[in-house]
């Protein structure tokens, strides 16, 4: 048995999302929120209109290590907390690459990104394929803008194959090289070491 | 008043709706870091985007509710106040006519997520929510985008016990 990306989403799923009498929702050891997808899409996009020509590039650095660090840190929530331990960890029998694979479902069923793993060298080497994620929506785009997804990817390969936490960052690093904004028919990140 | 929330989950695309709006859910960490990116980036706008991509994007969904549910009168800001919690953003009081308005925080995902990386900040950092009070009055008295100017007075993250805020109605 490995890590069934489709029955660990369902069943995540069904773990309801309810904020508490403060109206915060503290889950997977960190506080969550549930916002429209368009409030992030439209902040990432505004910041780019608004960037001059020279600032974009640091922009969207910026952008992706709001998810990196994001990434790093709440997938670490998420492999320690209880209901990836109920849900995920009876189905993982390849180790690091199955609890990889385990954040990947979590990651799907947060509403990221329809996503999964194509290709895996340990510890070297990733590709990941979505074939639908919220930053791809609106317009179209001659800029790939998955950000989010990028920083993540990169973040969640560093739990799995570098330093134990907190001590594994900037080790890797996530490019895309396919995105559903720009035409193709999915979104593609490539991991890779610094 | 309790919501009337519906909540789905596409199982094509793996996305969730609640009452036909796409939600993602997201962390502390992520509102964090994205309030500080702004903050960095406030020459080209930074704060002022958070703000206007907030109310523009919460108040499509606080209208659908008001009007599918005929919500009139004071329950329309009350209704703001309980999508805030939904949401995990945290427990507002909210007050006012169209003219203005006063909006404390007893809790907040912005305030507490920031505190919880880096501790006290000298100043105000929740331009989510800014944005969020300008919807709710916005879609409240039915006014346009823009129509309301929301000033941080007190803040959580500077050590207030709440987040308080103050509405004035502007001229668009």
């Amino acid at each position: 048995m490995t890590v069934m990306r489709d029955k660990v989403v369902k069943d995540l799923v069904d773990i309801t999302v309810k904020s508490d009498q403060d109206g915060l929702i503290p889950n997977f050891n960190v506080l969550v929120n549930q916002l429209p997808t368009t409030f992030w899409n439209s902040f990432a996009e505004r910041m780019l209109a608004a960037a001059p020509p020279e600032r974009r590039e640091a922009l969207e650095k910026a952008l992706v290590q709001c998810a990196y660090e994001c990434g790093y840190h709440t997938g670490y929530g998420i492999i320690t907390s209880e209901e990836f331990k109920a849900v995920v960890m009876p189905m993982v029998t390849e180790g690091a690459k199955d609890v990889l694979r385990g954040a990947y479902a979590v990651f799907t069923a947060w509403g990221w990104a329809k996503s999964g793993i194509m290709q895996i060298h340990e510890g070297e080497r990733m590709t990941i394929r979505a074939s639908d994620y919220y930053e791809a929506d609106g317009s179209k785009s001659d800029r790939k803008r998955a950000y989010m997804v990028r920083g993540i990817s990169a973040a969640f390969f560093e739990l799995a194959y570098s330093d134990p936490y907190p001590n594994g960052m900037n080790k890797f690093r996530c490019e895309q090289t396919k995105g559903i904004e720009c035409g193709d028919a999915f979104g593609e990140f490539v991991v890779t070491k610094m | 008043m309790t919501l009337e929330i519906k909540h789905t989950f596409d199982e094509k695309n793996f996305r969730h709706y609640l009452n036909g709006f796409n939600m993602v859910l997201h962390c502390h960490h992520y509102m964090s870091l994205t309030t500080k990116l702004a903050i960095d980036f406030d020459d080209i706008g930074g704060t002022r985007i958070l703000s206007e991509s907030a109310e523009d994007s919460v108040r499509p969904l606080l209208e659908d509710y008001i009007r599918n549910h005929k919500i009139s009168g004071d329950e329309r800001l009350r209704i703001g106040a309980e999508f805030y919690s939904l949401m995990g953003m945290g427990k507002m009081e909210i007050s006012g006519n169209a003219g203005a308005g006063n909006v404390k925080l007893q809790k907040s995902h912005v305030d507490s997520g920031w505190l919880k990386k880096w501790g006290n900040h000298d100043n105000p950092v929740n331009y989510f929510t800014r944005g969020y009070i300008a919807a709710v009055f916005g879609a409240s008295f039915d006014k346009p985008a823009r129509s309301y100017r929301v000033t941080e007075n007190e803040a959580i993250v500077a050590g207030a016990n709440t987040s308080s805020f103050t509405v004035e109605m502007v001229q668009v």
